[in-house]
Formats: structure tokens, sequence, C-alpha cells
């Protein structure tokens, strides 16, 4: 869902990394959908080097994915699909970095760090550039740099690259039944939303391989063996991979010419696994906090997508084996651990009990924390009546009148009108007349769907704003910034000083604003 | 259910008013028998002229003389506070009317809410898990108030402290600090938090510019010549 100031970050971002001549082409795709090379130098008037360049540099960086659908009336071309997920991605790698330096050493944030710069790297470029940046005599083995590699995919930080073309067959005619009573030019619409979907999951490799080390010469052989046990069930699967590899990779059977690149879907997960819990721990406390990160850390394996509405079932037990494995949770005791599992199911139900089993309820905290946010800039804007007002909508979820409104939330009557009026102006609620013989009754209610579009619109647009006010506030002190250290004295110091405290508010809000975003957007 | 019947509303008639009823001209009868009619709704002088078809200084006068005899009264309509509204002397405004018990002389008693607002927060602190029940006996009990208040009234402002985000409903499970509640009756309890978050939005200029829609990069509203992004980023 790429709203019009999405669209304009996603190239504020482009275009910084890139230029301008890559964001014209990254422009083009994100206003006109999956394209052909042909198209693209049409629409964007540039000669066919710059597109091509432009699209190779995109893909290098995972902002675009090449895909070829092979439907009856689809145009016979490569087509070119922009990611726009992934362009936002790009202003969150420190979180992404973060991430890994929590759980790993540091040659592991440094490897992810390079692969985050370079976008796709095979593990030769990476030792390369380890190498390449570290002083002589301290060079670095390429078994050390693969046994690094090694824990990031395992740990599924890092993947094999996509597929650089999936082939898009028409689906399978039972799964859509609606198609084939459609008339004829029916058969080419696909959803622009699911078509991307089905570009990604068919350009991914099987998961067996996305987080595989082995080589294409060890799978061959492996397969070989299992060819001459021939009892497992996993040979016919295995051999199905070796087919798909020989027709894609050609040529490129060397374990160093297997690109790898960061898993961007585990990272937006550990973040969302990350803000539930701290959404808990405001809303409840520490030891809720401790309980549901372990569940988190329970069912993780079992969650198949990023925006998984509740996770798998745990009993008691498992939860407790998890809560003492970290160290606060060991000053927790079983009872403690059964309160706080009561806690996180009796109020909002963050948890839910089925037969003596726990399930966290996702949906429910990710629905919390976005109204917090709105109602939040609901109570900025317009006061503690309407936030009051707002809440009591958002609680009905059906259309309420002025003067039951009025009651409940304790604001006279006229005063309920007014800001019942001025939200509605703004978009923020929804209104009804209803005429009653001479009277007129006004009905309000919150439209989530519409109001949550609107509420990421305009975060797009205040994080693009942060950005350009960031850009200017470091142009207009570019003379401080160029003086050194020593001879920053009087009006220049005291001008040194602001724009640090500027850069650190600036840097902070676009942090918490994108957590904002990816709540919205994300999870 | 017919407002006849309500006891809150019919009061015992003075003693001596039907004498000055009897001294009342033809035409302060008229308006004073119609406005009795309107009970606990009272009329609008506007309605009374209408429907009683006298002019409007017959009118006028026979409501001041009546006023004066103390048969009706004025009261403030909270649907139009604007219009004179009158009632015969005997009745209370009904709940249309008066706007119910939180309204006095047609204002909302918004001091009052505040004190049984804090009030109730206070009782909850202290009873750590309560219900509407507890509450309603406690507040009772601790003679904080000098008037009674009914149950539905203590619902009232805890509904409303819940839209405050001051208090959460909870279900009893029976346990714990459920003990002495039955399972799955509503409870309230403070929130943890002290007061609403404040979000990523709320903390930026743009999450509450009014102006927002008119901002664009290189327009006569933008990022460098906003006026709330340089108060904001004054050190």
């Amino acid at each position: 869902m790429a709203t019009q100031h999405g669209i304009k970050f996603a190239l504020h971002i482009i275009t910084n990394h890139f230029g301008n001549l890559v964001a014209k082409v990254c422009e083009c795709l994100l206003r006109r959908g999956p394209l052909s090379l042909q198209h693209v130098i049409r629409y964007t008037e540039l000669s066919k080097i710059q597109v091509k360049n432009s699209l190779l540099v995109l893909i290098q960086h995972n902002c675009v994915q090449a895909f070829y659908l092979d439907e009856p009336d689809a145009p016979k071309s490569t087509q070119y699909m922009v990611l726009f997920d992934n362009i936002i991605h790009r202003v969150r790698f420190s979180k992404f970095l973060v991430t890994v330096s929590q759980e790993f050493d540091k040659m592991c944030v440094d490897l992810t760090e390079a692969l985050l710069q370079h976008g796709r790297l095979t593990l030769n470029q990476i030792h390369d550039r380890f190498n390449s940046i570290q002083k002589e005599g301290n060079s670095i083995s390429l078994d050390a740099v693969q046994e690094n590699l090694h824990k990031l995919v395992t740990s599924h930080y890092v993947e094999r690259c996509p597929l650089s073309e999936p082939v898009l067959t028409q689906p399978d005619q039972d799964e859509v039944p609606a198609r084939k009573r459609g008339a004829k030019s029916s058969k080419i619409i696909v959803e622009p939303e699911t078509l991307e979907q089905r570009v990604i999951a068919a350009a991914v490799p099987v998961e067996a391989k996305r987080f595989s080390l082995i080589t294409d010469d060890e799978r061959n052989a492996d397969a070989v063996k299992d060819k001459c046990d021939s009892c497992t069930e996993h040979v016919g699967e295995k051999r199905k991979y070796d087919a798909l590899e020989s027709d894609v990779d050609s040529g490129g059977t060397e374990e160093q010419a297997v690109l790898w690149r960061v898993n961007f879907d585990e990272f937006i997960r550990r973040l969302r696994h990350k803000a539930c819990t701290e959404n808990i721990r405001t809303r409840l406390d520490d030891g809720a906090a401790i309980v549901i990160s372990a569940m988190l850390e329970a069912s993780r394996k079992e969650e198949k997508k990023v925006k998984t509405a509740k996770s798998a079932p745990l009993s008691l037990d498992s939860i407790y084996e998890e809560v003492i494995k970290n160290e606060m949770g060991r000053n927790m005791t079983f009872d403690h651990v059964r309160a706080s599992l009561f806690q996180l199911s009796s109020g909002p139900p963050f948890v839910i009990v089925e037969d003596d089993s726990y399930i966290i309820d996702f949906k429910c905290i990710m629905k919390l924390a976005q109204s917090d946010e709105v109602e939040s800039v609901v109570l900025k804007r317009y006061g503690k009546d309407a936030y009051r007002i707002f809440r009591s909508l958002s609680e009905a979820g059906r259309l309420l009148e002025t003067d039951k409104i009025s009651d409940t939330v304790f604001v006279e009557k006229k005063e309920t009108t007014n800001i019942l009026y001025k939200m509605w102006q703004d978009n923020y609620i929804h209104m009804e007349k209803i005429v009653v013989g001479t009277t007129i009754f006004l009905l309000w209610k919150i439209n989530k769907e519409t109001l949550w579009k609107t509420v990421l619109d305009e975060m797009f647009h205040a994080a693009l704003n942060l950005s350009i006010r960031m850009a200017y506030e470091l142009e207009q002190q570019q003379e401080v910034l160029n003086l050194p250290a020593d001879r920053r004295e009087g009006p220049m110091k005291v001008k040194f000083e602001r724009l640090k405290k500027v850069r650190m508010l600036l840097e902070s809000s676009q942090m918490k604003l994108d957590d904002a975003i990816m709540l919205f957007h994300d999870f | 259910m017919s407002r006849l019947q309500g006891p809150s509303s019919l009061k015992r008639p003075r003693p001596g008013s039907n004498s000055s009823t009897q001294a009342l001209t033809e035409h302060e009868h008229i308006v004073y028998e119609l406005i009795r009619s309107k009970q606990d709704m009272g009329i609008w002088t506007r309605d009374v002229k209408r429907e009683t078809n006298l002019q409007d200084a017959v009118v006028n006068k026979s409501i001041k003389a009546l006023q004066a005899k103390n048969l009706i009264k004025e009261v403030v309509n909270i649907q139009s506070k604007g219009r004179k509204h009158y009632m015969a002397a005997e009745f209370e405004p009904s709940k249309e009317i008066s706007g119910g018990a939180w309204y006095v002389e047609g204002n909302l008693h918004t001091e009052f809410i505040e004190i049984l607002k804090k009030l109730c927060v206070k009782q909850v602190e202290r009873l750590k898990i309560a219900t509407l029940e507890g509450l309603h006996d406690s507040i009772k009990r601790s003679g904080a108030l000098n008037v009674d208040l009914t149950k539905q009234q203590i619902e009232q402002i805890l509904r409303a402290l819940v839209l405050d985000d001051k208090i959460m409903e909870v279900k009893s499970n029976g346990l714990g600090d459920f003990t002495r509640i039955p399972v799955g009756k509503i409870c309230y309890k403070c929130v943890s938090k002290a007061g609403p978050k404040i979000g990523a939005m709320a903390s930026i200029p743009c999450g509450v510019c009014p102006r927002i829609n008119e901002c664009t990069p290189d327009g006569v509203i933008s990022p460098h010549t906003c006026v709330y992004y340089k108060k904001w980023l004054e050190f």
C-alpha cells in the first residue's frame, strides 16, 4: 500500500542514495506499476543504457524485481517491478544493525553492514571487502567470513538472493473459479498487490535452499547419495531444486558465485516482536513483557509470515522453560508467570487462553498500539475532550448520536458538536445526517480503514519533512561543520552546539516516526 | 411510560394553590392550563402563543402575572438555552429539559464531575481491583459526599474514566486479587502507565500541523519555511 506521500518519501530516499537518474526510473515504476524495459525508456525519455544501468542499480539494492509473466494476454517481455517496502527499509538499516549486534559479535555486524551497503554480494566479495578495510597484516581468512555468514544464514538474517527473473504462469484453474466465468477481458486483470506477492513468492528460493550454505556441488553429491539410498522422502524434492537451479543459474556452480543479501523479512519480524514486547511493557509491566517475549521466542519457529495474526499455542510449561532462559526471567516463579499470563488475557486479550494453551494475539496488540498513536494525535490536535470523544467512538465502532456521545463523555452538548464537527472537517470521523420530522440528528463514527490510511500517508509526509529539514539544517550550517574543532569558538561554538542538538532531536524523531510507520505499514 | 405516573416529577400541590388559580383572569387561566398540561417538559413562549392563539402582549402579560403568583417558573432548556421556557411551579424539569443529573441550571456541573472522578480514582487505587458495587459502597461509607449517588451515576463516572485512560476494565478470574469476586465479573483497576502516551506523530510539528495539507517541499509552506519547525528547533 504505497500512499501518495509514501511514493514521495521513497523517491526522496532513492534520490539521496542513488541520484536523480535512478530516481527517475524508480518514479516511473512506482507511479505506473510493473513495466518492460522498452516502456520505461519510452516513459522516462532516457537512453537505453541509462535505464538499463539504473535498473541494475535498483536490482543490486533489492529495490526492483524482474519477472516474466507467462500468461496468454501478457506482454512477451521481462517486466520490472519496484519493491516499495524495500526502499523504505533503507532508512532502517541502523535498526537492523542494532538487532544483529544484540545477538552476534562485531564481525557479523560488519558482514551485515557490508550486505546492506552493497545490496548483494558473493562470499568472495564479502571477503575481499573485509580485507580491503583491514589494516595490513590483519587479514581475515575466508573460513572466518564463511563461519560468520553461516551464523547469519542460520538465524535467517541473511538469505540467498531471489531468482533473477522468475516465470509466473497462470494460476491453476481451480484456484480462480471466478475468472473462468468472467468476460475475456477480465483474464488479464490481476490485482496489483496480488501480483507483487506472486512475483515475490515465485522469486524466493524454496525454504531449504534459501537458507542453505551447502554448495551446488555438495548438493549434487548429496542427491546422488540420496538416489542410492532412495528411501527418504526428500529425494524427489531435492532433485527438483537441482532442476530449478540448472535452469536458472546456468554456469554458476561454485559456492563463491552464490549471491547473498539481507533478509528484510526476518528483521521486520524481529522489530515487530520487539514492538510487541515494549508495548506490553508500557501498558502492563516488566513481568508481562518478559512473559510475552518468552512466548514470542518459543513460538518463533512456527511463524511463517511477518504479519502473523496469532502465534502457535504454547503450554504453561513451555512458556516457563523459555522465561527462565532469560536472566530477568530467572527471578520469576511459576506463579508469577501464571499471574502475568492472566494479566495478559484479562484486559484486552493480548493472549488468548484455549484449552490450557496460550496464544499471542498479535493483531490485538498491534491494533491497540495503532489506536494509541492516533489517539495521541487527536489529544494534541483537538484537546482532552476530543480525545475522550474519539475514544468513545472508537470503542463503540458504530454510529453514535451527538447527545449520546455528549452524555458519555461529560462534555456540554454544544461543545461536543463543535469538536465533532472539527474532527469531521479534518476527515478524522465520518458523519451521517438523519432527519426525523423537523429535527436533524447527527450521527458519528470512526471509519478506521480510511483513517488509518490517512494517518499513514501523513506519517510518510512527516518523515519526508523531517529528512528535508535535516538536510536543510546541515546545509545552513555548512560553515560551522567545515571548521576544525579547535577553531570553533564564540558564536561558532554556539552554532555548533545548537546544530548538535537539532540533529539529535531530528534523528531521534525520525527513528521514532519510523517505528510508527512500521506499526501501520509493516506489522 | 406516562410522565403522569412518575413519582419524582409530580409534587404535591402547594397549599392554597387553588385559591390563586381562582383569582386568575381568563387569559391567564388559558395560559396556565396550557403550561401545566405540559407537565415536566414545560413549554417555549412562542409555542404558548401558537397554541393559545392569543396576542403576544396578552401572553407576555399573563406569563408575568402567573410568575408573580408563583404558579409557573422559568426553566433552562439545555437543548436551546436562549429560549424562554416555562413550567408549572409544581413540576421539576425532566431529564430532556435539564440535561439530567449532571446539569445544574442548564450547565454541565463540571466541578462536581471532576471531584467525583478524583474520588473514584482514589477508591480504585485503594481497592486495587474494584467492582461497581464495591465502589458505590465505599464511596457511600467514606462520607466524602453529602449527596447520594446512584449506582448508574457511579458507572457513568467510571465509563468516563475508562475513556480518559485513567482506569481500565478487567474481567475477574476468581484468583489472586479477584478471590472475592465472581468469575467473569467486570472490574476496574488503575492503568499502570501515567496518562496517555505521546506518540511519534504527536511529538513532532507535522503530526499536529493544521496546514500539513498545504505543505510541499518547494511550496510557500515547506519544511524550510515552517514556523512550527523553527520554534521546535529553537535551542
